[in-house]
């Protein structure tokens, strides 16, 4: 679906991220994974085809940055972290946005019964549809990320860009979150792309990983090929020995 | 709370409730009855000259003057992501009193000052503005909401040292220019509805055909872009249009603030977010105020007038404190 082959950006001076290789099929779900400063963020941008990078970038054979923002839209979506709403919008009026690039140009042009079925099917899909004419102001974080979610599956994209989509939210939420952005992975023509800032989080969600050490991939594959001590290294942690002794204060909690 | 339900109806006869009274009252007081008599063509001369020829284009003019601020206001902080960002913040007042203030101590009078001081009003703000974007665009290629807002203010300040500067040298005129600055609606006659009217028509239907762009910049550039907006260019197009539509209006009362910060708060709180509600409510609402605030200015003190822009921050201070203490409670929670 995705093709990205010596793919280079930055924000003006030195690139941070350096020729990425990537193709991404559909059902799969690629997290990129790296410390702090490593170029994740930009990278995910990049692949969006928001931040200019210079190398080749194809969605479905296509430039991705020729596309107009109204075709990118219908194409790609993009779920980040947003902890609090500045406008009052409702739930329903903030998921038929995701419809935006699908409505027609024309002045006054209103959604078609087709987006309000759309919109209608995604709030029902995430329990939604009884909270429709709740303001969003007035919802918790975990709830505000839902209505996102569900907002950006109305845009019936092909590709999910997920931008440390869990940052701040409950245990609950994180893990509800990432069982619905599988499960909807699973569908015909689909695949995601994901950074996250919790390392565990990230590995339950991938089925694939792209190790980004100082703007360099240092290991593509699956995630279950992933050498430990190559992430440690890279983390500058001993990552097994951590998620052990996070695993036995658990142990001892849990009696 | 469920989905903002305010009513149009509602509003609509509110705001026609508003304009019968501030055409009724004053010097002398005319009822509901007389005033329709008069807007048919009856009545005596004497009422008829009042209504039509004074008190009508006064209050007309006062209406439309509210509702293109509270309409600016509300495409403004949308499009920069800023419940507190405003037309006037950006710079329409402060170069439109420059500009008609240069009008002012050139002295160009007669017929040609008549058209010269709105006119000068109107190349100030509306330039002042373009002067930000451009200026807002060279330090910051993406042009974020914030750099536009910094801009503004920092271009507002600058320029009304300048006009503090042209007050003091011209001690004559210091008068003058505070008094413009403070905005009036007296004595205007039809000349400022007749071009203000179209103006505000005109960037209504443009803001309310493109309402859904405006609701994808509330969210924030990223989020836009990546439902299929250019932020970029959405912003630039907005920003343009309101410098229009508030370099208008103020270019024939001067400066009224307030109106256009605090009128698209209350639309949002009684009708929702959605432009294509809060935009014609901002409107309503803001034309209405301006109406009351005006009546206020010229009956609470007659037979002297308190200038309208003082009534407006009277009454819009405590407002924006109330909102500025509200969210700092509410981010506390």
């Amino acid at each position: 679906m995705l093709k990205a082959e010596k793919l280079s950006c930055g924000y003006g001076g030195e690139p941070v991220v350096r020729e990425i290789s990537l193709t991404l099929s559909p059902g799969e779900r690629l997290v990129i994974l790296g410390p702090n400063g490593s170029g994740k963020t930009t990278l995910l941008r990049a692949l969006t085809g928001v931040l200019p990078s210079s190398g080749l970038l194809e969605l479905e054979g296509r430039d991705l940055r020729s596309l107009s923002p109204r075709e990118r839209g219908r194409k790609l979506a993009m779920l980040s972290q947003m902890n609090t709403a500045g406008f009052a919008f409702t739930v329903w009026e903030t998921v038929l946005m995701g419809r935006y690039p699908h409505m027609g140009r024309g002045v006054f042009s209103t959604p078609s019964p087709e987006d309000r079925r759309i919109a209608e099917d995604c709030l029902k899909g995430l329990n939604l549809w009884p909270e429709r004419n709740r303001p969003i102001t007035e919802l918790s974080g975990g709830q505000l990320q839902r209505v996102l979610l569900a907002r950006t599956f109305a845009q019936t994209p092909g590709i999910i860009f997920l931008d440390e989509p869990t940052n701040h939210l409950d245990l609950k939420y994180q893990i509800e979150l990432v069982e619905q952005l599988k499960s909807w992975t699973a569908g015909p023509g689909r695949a995601a792309v994901g950074v996250f800032h919790d390392l565990d989080l990230a590995l339950s969600f991938a089925d694939t990983v792209l190790l980004l050490d100082r703007g360099r991939a240092v290991y593509q594959g699956s995630a279950a090929g992933l050498d430990s001590a190559l992430l440690s290294r890279v983390f500058e942690v001993d990552v097994p020995a951590y998620m052990r002794a996070s695993r036995e204060r658990w142990e001892r909690t849990g009696g | 709370m469920r989905k903002a339900g305010g009513s149009f109806l509602a509003l609509g006869l509110f705001t026609l409730a508003a304009l019968l009274l501030s055409v009724g009252l004053g010097s002398v007081s005319l009822s509901p009855g007389s005033i329709l008599t008069a807007l048919l063509g009856g009545g005596d001369e004497g009422t008829r000259a009042l209504v039509l020829g004074l008190r009508l284009p006064r209050v007309t003019l006062a209406f439309l003057t509210g509702a293109a601020l509270s309409a600016g206001g509300t495409v403004m902080q949308s499009a920069l992501e800023n419940p507190l960002a405003s037309p006037f913040g950006l710079g329409v007042s402060a170069g439109a009193g420059l500009g008609a203030s240069a009008v002012m101590v050139l002295g160009v009078s007669g017929a040609l000052g008549a058209v010269a001081l709105p006119a000068a009003g109107f190349a100030g703000g509306l330039g002042t503005v373009l002067l930000a974007l451009a200026l807002a665009r060279a330090f910051d290629a993406r042009l974020s909401g914030v750099t536009v807002v910094l801009t503004g203010m920092v271009l507002s300040l600058f320029f009304s040292a300048i006009l503090d500067l042209m007050a003091a040298m011209n001690p004559d005129y210091a008068q003058r220019i505070g008094l413009w600055q403070m905005g009036s609606f007296a004595a205007k006659g039809w000349q400022g509805v007749w071009v203000l009217l179209p103006v505000l028509l005109l960037c209504l239907g443009v803001f309310l055909s493109r309402a859904r762009e405006l609701d994808l910049l509330s969210f924030g550039d990223e989020q836009a872009q990546t439902m299929g907006l250019d932020p970029r260019r959405a912003r630039r197009f907005f920003i343009a249009l309101v410098a229009v539509l508030t370099g208008a209006a103020v270019a024939f009362s001067g400066i009224i603030g307030f109106v256009d910060l605090v009128a698209p708060h209350v639309a949002r709180r009684l009708f929702g977010a959605s432009h294509r509600r809060t935009l014609p409510a901002a409107a309503l609402l803001g034309g209405s105020f301006m109406v009351l605030c005006d009546l206020a200015s010229r009956t609470l003190a007659a037979p002297r007038e308190i200038p309208v822009g003082a009534v407006t921050a009277l009454l819009g201070a405590p407002f924006f404190m109330l909102i500025f203490f509200k969210r700092k409670g509410a981010a506390g929670c």
